[in-house]
């Protein structure tokens, strides 16, 4: 089941895995609500930065522009 | 246990003669600290550049056996493709690794290279290797929020730097070091940290964009300058947050070092124009406006060696057998060398007096030689003058850098300190080595000091 409002959504989850999380969040400092962990465990799921390459295209030629210029190539 | 947490602050690129002595008045913090700690220059490492010096501090061992030689590394085979380094060639254990075996946690913040985020027992935010875009610049990965919302919104990896207005650059390095060391105070006070690394890089670009500013014999002081008083002001930003930052652990050992030191750039050498004019480098086409040697039209077949440029020079041989279209033999591989090092001796500079050319062969200063190393090192007139990778200057000497603006380069020694709450360093001045930081780490936490690291331990009891 799931509720949309505006621009947030609100899911249901079990009981059990929700008061587990919510201790978790409690104990550290890492993050401020279940919700900020939830929301952030799915971005890290869906996330296209992929393990093999260092850097896509785009972003090698960004990192070489800034080295250049600061004179380190 | 109070003495065995160690602090290690670390500022890119500076040198004794600024943060030890010019600018010490203006900072109440670190003259605190220089009361009863050890101090002096830091000698670096060959060559003196942020990779791999920082790399080279954290775990004592040369660049050779760690397989870096800068922040590009040739791809072996290819004339003009190169990679850069990152995290992945940091392979072998650095402090935090030996402090991990005994189950302690390290906080690394903006260490170089450290993207990807390294993966240590503890907490990584990556260095200036961070993509502007990437989201995956911390280790675990969810303390980037955490990081956010200290810093206010994304951390700010680096600062642009290619632009002769100087500016808005002031005011964004300045809003930069202020975030990191926010960052910094907020981590050393919530996590049960043992080791903490932090490296300010923003002193770095300070003195690449402002030395002239403040510095009458620089040769091309802009005297009077609305900049004049950037350095001082930067310094002082620098010495609030040491001062904050030995507050949040006052039980630990502090250490304030750098990696390299800094000086005035006289100019910038053009190695590759130099090596075209002596026969080395053969060009189908002489280019006439600046033109790197990736797009230049080069006869690879009567090519015997290029350069690259940068803080010092890269010099390979175009060796048969090994290079694509390799023109030297094996055999007068090193008399090749040997006499285009002879013949770069008797370069004089504009105005007369020698161009001061330091050369080594990477396995004549290291112990071993490992990944993509050049064939030559070579440093121009003792770090005073860069060298330029770019022809089409029809000149050897340029009065600027190729690729930017840039006011200062690299000098040899660095600084340290290090002030110990248990009293285990002797109070003084004294020089020491780039080698002898880790070992001096690992001293202080109590901890074994393995065979094979380059340094030893800056205490008189371990």
């Amino acid at each position: 089941m799931s509720r949309v409002e505006g621009e947030k959504v609100t899911l249901e989850i079990s009981k059990e895995l929700y008061e587990r999380a919510k201790k978790w969040v409690e104990s550290t400092s890492d993050f401020s609500s279940v919700e900020e962990l939830i929301e952030f465990l799915l971005g890290e799921v869906l996330s296209e930065e992929s393990g093999e390459q260092v850097y896509s295209p785009e972003e090698e030629e960004e990192i070489k522009e800034r080295l250049r210029s600061l004179g380190y190539l | 246990m109070a003495g065995e947490r160690v602090m290690v602050i670390g500022l890119d690129s500076a040198p004794p003669s600024l943060a030890f002595e010019r600018f010490l008045p203006k900072m109440p913090n670190l003259s605190e600290l220089l009361d009863g700690a050890r101090y002096g220059p830091l000698r670096s490492c060959h060559p003196p550049i942020t990779v791999p010096a920082w790399a080279v501090m954290a775990t004592s061992l040369t660049p050779g056996e760690l397989g870096m030689y800068g922040f590009r590394h040739r791809k072996p085979g290819e004339y003009r493709e190169y990679y850069l380094v990152t995290s992945r060639n940091l392979t072998r254990p650095a402090v935090w690794d030996h402090a991990a075996r005994e189950g302690k946690k390290a906080l690394l913040i903006a260490f170089p290279p450290s993207y990807p985020p390294l993966k240590v027992q503890g907490w990584v935010i990556s260095d200036f290797h961070t993509p502007s875009t990437a989201k995956n610049y911390t280790h675990p990965p969810w303390l980037r929020l955490e990081v956010e919302r200290v810093a206010g919104g994304p951390f700010t990896h680096d600062v642009e730097f290619r632009v002769e207005d100087r500016g808005p650059l002031v005011e964004r390095l300045f809003e930069m070091t202020s975030q990191h060391l926010r960052v910094a105070e907020h981590l050393a006070r919530t996590k049960r940290w043992d080791l903490m690394w932090y490296v300010e890089i923003g002193l770095d670009r300070l003195h690449h964009a402002f030395w002239k500013f403040f510095d009458p014999s620089h040769p091309r002081h802009v005297p009077d300058s609305e900049f004049a008083d950037v350095a001082e002001r930067y310094y002082r930003l620098l010495d609030e947050g040491i001062g904050r930052l030995v507050q949040a652990a006052k039980d630990a050992s502090i250490l304030v070092v750098s990696d390299h030191g800094a000086k005035a750039m006289t100019g910038a050498f053009a190695i590759n124009e130099w090596l075209a004019d002596n026969g080395y480098l053969a060009l189908e086409e002489r280019p006439t406006e600046q033109t790197g040697l990736a797009k230049a039209k080069v006869d690879w077949d009567r090519t015997v060696a290029w350069g690259w440029g940068g803080y010092y020079s890269r010099i390979f041989v175009n060796l048969r057998g090994r290079e694509p279209r390799g023109r030297v033999s094996p055999e007068d591989f090193e008399s090749t060398l040997a006499q285009l090092v002879d013949d770069l001796r008797r370069v004089r500079v504009p105005g007369g007096g020698s161009l001061g050319v330091e050369a080594h062969r990477p396995a004549e200063i290291y112990p071993e030689v490992r990944g993509d190393a050049p064939d030559l090192m070579v440093y121009f007139g003792d770090l005073s003058w860069r060298a330029a990778g770019t022809m089409g200057h029809g000149r050897w000497f340029l009065p600027e850098n190729d690729t930017g603006p840039d006011d200062a380069v690299h000098d040899w020694d660095g600084i340290y300190l290090i002030r110990d709450p248990e009293g285990r360093v002797e109070p003084g001045e004294l020089g020491a080595t780039i080698y002898d930081v880790a070992p001096t780490i690992l001293s202080l936490m109590g901890l074994g000091i393995p065979d094979g690291l380059r340094g030893e331990p800056l205490l008189d009891v371990s």
